[in-house]
């Protein structure tokens, strides 16, 4: 039972972290190979807190995760908005690798490469939930609660913007409206998505460490909305819940663990290559 | 008294090519004033370099007094000022419905957090922005294509949407980039129709137009542009029967 | 004296990578396509010939057995990939996403194949060092230097010089013109695909000769090559392996102050510094 309870939980976390993505990639169309790196930010924000000498609860823990998220990824999109959108591909890869090098080398402040062991298990209003089925039904409601958000953005007047935006940017300014500042906001809403999903992940796993947030996981998140769909609510919930099945899929293939993280790259790989190729619309999504 | 939209010593080069040379011109205010002039005069620069989608290398623009110089394109917008583009640039997945619902300023949850926080005012907000979007198709003759994609629309009633969405804007001075072009003769009626509603309305226009009927059913002033340069200006029948600057627009090499 | 030795790493490094990033160069200014996957053929470069080296191939002949193979990979990436993408009418994303996904496909076939650990050369003369004044050199680096330096000029040759470089340079500045005037840009773009993985190959296989292989490891030079490249000026052959060089300088002489595994932060940062003062290179290509 513990095991579908795992499953659920990272799948909540992974749907969460897949509407930043899709956010970011399907709907505001900038590609992002960093949206591990804020993950990563947001887990170890929280993870921080948390254990901190004088411990915060999770929720205002996980509030600051989700400020500095947020302030992130506008630091990071603004400038690179201004200008062609390739130079945001490079300064994606850029945050990435960066980040990864932070995780791995800021020792006194991440515990570097052997992470952060023993992170204390989320407390709501003074009331430890110390079992993984009540850790499970957290990311269940965190799950729902970003999924409210997203329907609730993209049926206001914000989501028809971003739409416009995506069709054609120029047709927008000539109707007065702030391009840059509708991308920035959307960028910024992925960052606090990405930082509620780390600090999710944190308490939920008790143990953070950078290899959960270096550019494979971000190419495994691009590979979850490419193949559950782009732009909608059913695509980035069915990604997920797909690709986090495939561990066990190449269990059951009796995948030698030896070289079994390569054999999960080189499908997400093949997967991207193969849906760009035959299905840009993924499985439940509209067209990339 | 300071003009209603002036341009001045307006100057601007792609690479080798010298688009706008010291142009300048006035516009009056409630009037449809038309610019002609052969392909590549500069017409359509013109209207990047007012609209902020283009800075030209010299020259200012003001409108009503205030100067337009290095302002970005929502702020000329802001200023009171639109425009439509040769190629439409509608936003083909939306509804026409839609597409006039992006250009009506100051909407409520156009950003996230009233989105996400004051949903239901979102919805109510919305449901009145509607109406009055609704009643911009009407005013243009589409209400009736309202919920349609634009890739069902015709050419001629995706002609009228690129109208109802300057108009969405609430711009006074309207910068038309050939309205008229490639429509059937009822549609081209109803456009003009239209532009000549807009004017009893108090709006002013500044049409680009090849089609030398409608420039003179609607035109009260006629600027002729040739290589940049303000060559010409006067009623519809002064520039239209000007041999000179027929020989330019139909023969003569650019 | 330090000074000078990390000043001379630099340049060792920064010749590398200037080809990478003329080579990436010449692919972006011609298709348009950001080829990520670029850093995959530069890997693959080195595993065959460490492959050919390791049974006794010689290495002259290994390096150019590498070159075929990689400029017969990009072409194949080109004409299987992007062009399938490019008639399906795919967006700019999508065609990053799927260059992406090749990357990730060539690295791990080659971690499956070989090892995802790093694997040293079995090249002995490489190793000898060089002493001249106070600092040393291996003969790797020397052989690098020149081989580069060499590929950078042949490069500028082929550009200026030849009927298929003038070609291309003019899809480069005008692909629609040149689709309307028949200089076939699809052609044309096979030609430039492979003719940069050739090229790429030369440091694929010379820079692990010090380093090692190591399957993930193209990423980061390719990272810094279009930093060097978009400084450099996107079009501009020189302005990108110029700024090739001053970034690794940059990068070893940082060395004095901030440990080495911070390098990419002054890479990222000098990209940070173009992007918001001159995004358009020092050395834009004029229009």
């Amino acid at each position: 039972m513990d095991f579908l309870f795992s499953y659920l939980a990272l799948a909540a976390i992974y749907v969460v972290l897949g509407l930043s993505t899709n956010l970011l990639v399907g709907i505001v169309g900038i590609f992002s190979v960093s949206q591990a790196a804020v993950f990563g930010v947001g887990a170890y924000i929280v993870a921080h807190f948390l254990m901190a000498a004088d411990p915060l609860s999770f929720l205002p823990a996980l509030a600051i995760a989700i400020l500095c998220c947020v302030t992130l990824n506008i630091l990071v999109t603004l400038p690179s908005l201004r200008v062609s959108g390739d130079y945001f591909v490079v300064t994606s890869f850029g945050i990435q690798l960066l980040a990864t090098a932070v995780f791995t080398n800021w020792t006194s402040g991440t515990g570097g490469a052997s992470g952060v062991p023993g992170i204390p298990p989320a407390d709501l209003f003074g009331y430890p939930l110390e079992s993984t089925f009540q850790l499970m039904l957290l990311c269940l409601a965190g799950l729902l609660l970003a999924c409210l958000c997203f329907w609730l953005i993209m049926r206001a007047p914000f989501g028809r913007l971003l739409r416009a935006i995506r069709e054609d940017e120029l047709a927008v300014a000539a109707a007065g409206k702030n391009v840059l500042r509708a991308k920035v906001s959307a960028a910024a809403l992925a960052g606090g998505f990405a930082g509620v999903a780390g600090g999710l992940y944190a308490t939920f796993l008790s143990f953070i460490d950078p290899s959960s947030f270096d550019l494979d996981a971000s190419i495994l998140l691009l590979t979850m909305v490419v193949v559950g769909g782009a732009r909608t609510l059913a695509g980035s919930i069915v990604g997920p819940f797909l690709l986090l099945a495939m561990p066990q899929l190449l269990t059951l293939l009796e995948i030698p663990t030896t070289i079994a993280a390569t054999a999960r790259q080189l499908i997400y790989g093949l997967l991207l290559i193969a849906f760009m190729l035959f299905r840009p619309q993924g499985l439940l999504g509209e067209r990339l | 008294m300071t003009a209603y939209l002036q341009a001045v010593g307006l100057d601007h080069s792609f690479g080798g090519l010298h688009a706008l040379r010291e142009c300048g011109f006035d516009i009056e205010q409630g009037r449809i004033t038309c610019l002609v002039g052969p392909n590549g005069a500069g017409k359509t620069t013109i209207f990047d370099a007012i609209t902020g989608f283009l800075r030209p290398d010299e020259g200012h623009v003001t409108f009503r007094g205030r100067s337009l110089d290095g302002l970005r394109p929502q702020a000329i917008v802001h200023a009171g000022i639109a425009r439509t583009f040769q190629n439409l640039r509608l936003f083909t997945e939306l509804s026409a419905l839609d597409n006039v619902l992006v250009a009506l300023p100051q909407q409520f949850a156009e950003e996230p957090l009233g989105a996400i926080f004051r949903p239901l005012h979102a919805a109510r907000s919305q449901s009145q922005r509607r109406a009055d979007a609704l009643r911009t198709l009407e005013h243009v003759g589409l209400a009736d294509r309202a919920r349609e994609t634009v890739r069902n629309l015709s050419y001629g009633e995706q002609k009228l949407l690129t109208v109802a969405r300057v108009l969405a804007t609430g711009a006074e001075l309207l910068l038309l980039d050939e309205p008229a072009s490639g429509l059937s003769a009822g549609a081209l009626d109803a456009v003009m129709a239209l532009l000549r509603r807009l004017q009893t309305e108090g709006k002013t226009l500044l049409v680009v137009e090849h089609n030398t009927r409608v420039v003179q059913q609607i035109a009260d002033e006629v600027l002729f542009l040739h290589q940049g340069h303000l060559m010409a200006r006067g009623s519809p029948q002064q520039i239209i029967a000007d041999p000179a600057l027929a020989e330019i627009y139909f023969g003569g090499a650019i | 004296m330090i000074l000078l030795q990390l000043l001379i790493n630099g340049l060792v490094t920064g010749c590398a990578l200037g080809v990478v990033a003329i080579s990436f160069a010449l692919v972006y200014a011609t298709t348009k396509i950001f080829h990520v996957a670029h850093a995959g053929v530069y890997t693959l470069a080195g595993y065959i010939a460490w492959m050919l080296a390791s049974h006794g191939v010689p290495d002259v002949l290994a390096l150019a057995a590498a070159v075929v193979v990689c400029a017969a990979v990009g072409a194949l990436i080109q004409s299987q990939l992007y062009a399938r993408l490019e008639r399906r009418r795919a967006t700019h994303l999508v065609v990053l996403i799927a260059s992406l996904g090749l990357l990730a496909v060539m690295q791990n076939i080659l971690a499956a194949v070989f090892s995802p650990n790093i694997l040293q050369f079995p090249v002995l003369w490489g190793s000898r060092i060089i002493a001249l004044g106070g600092i040393r050199l291996t003969y790797s680096q020397l052989l690098t230097v020149v081989v580069c330096l060499a590929a950078y000029v042949g490069v500028m040759w082929f550009a200026y010089a030849t009927p298929l470089g003038k070609r291309i340079r003019a899809v480069a500045s005008n692909p629609f013109l040149a689709q309307i005037t028949r200089l076939q840009p699809n052609a044309v773009y096979v030609y430039v695909v492979a003719i940069a993985s050739a090229i790429v190959a030369l440091p694929g296989v010379l820079v692990p000769l010090d380093l090692g292989l190591q399957p993930y490891g193209g990423i980061t030079p390719l990272l810094t090559a279009t930093i060097a490249m978009i400084a450099g000026g996107v079009g501009s052959i020189s302005g990108a392996f110029m700024l090739s060089i001053v970034i690794a300088v940059l990068q070893n002489l940082s060395l004095l102050v901030i440990p080495g595994e911070w390098s990419i932060g002054i890479t990222f940062f000098i990209f940070v510094i173009f992007m918001l003062f001159r995004p358009t290179g020092l050395f834009a290509a004029a229009r």
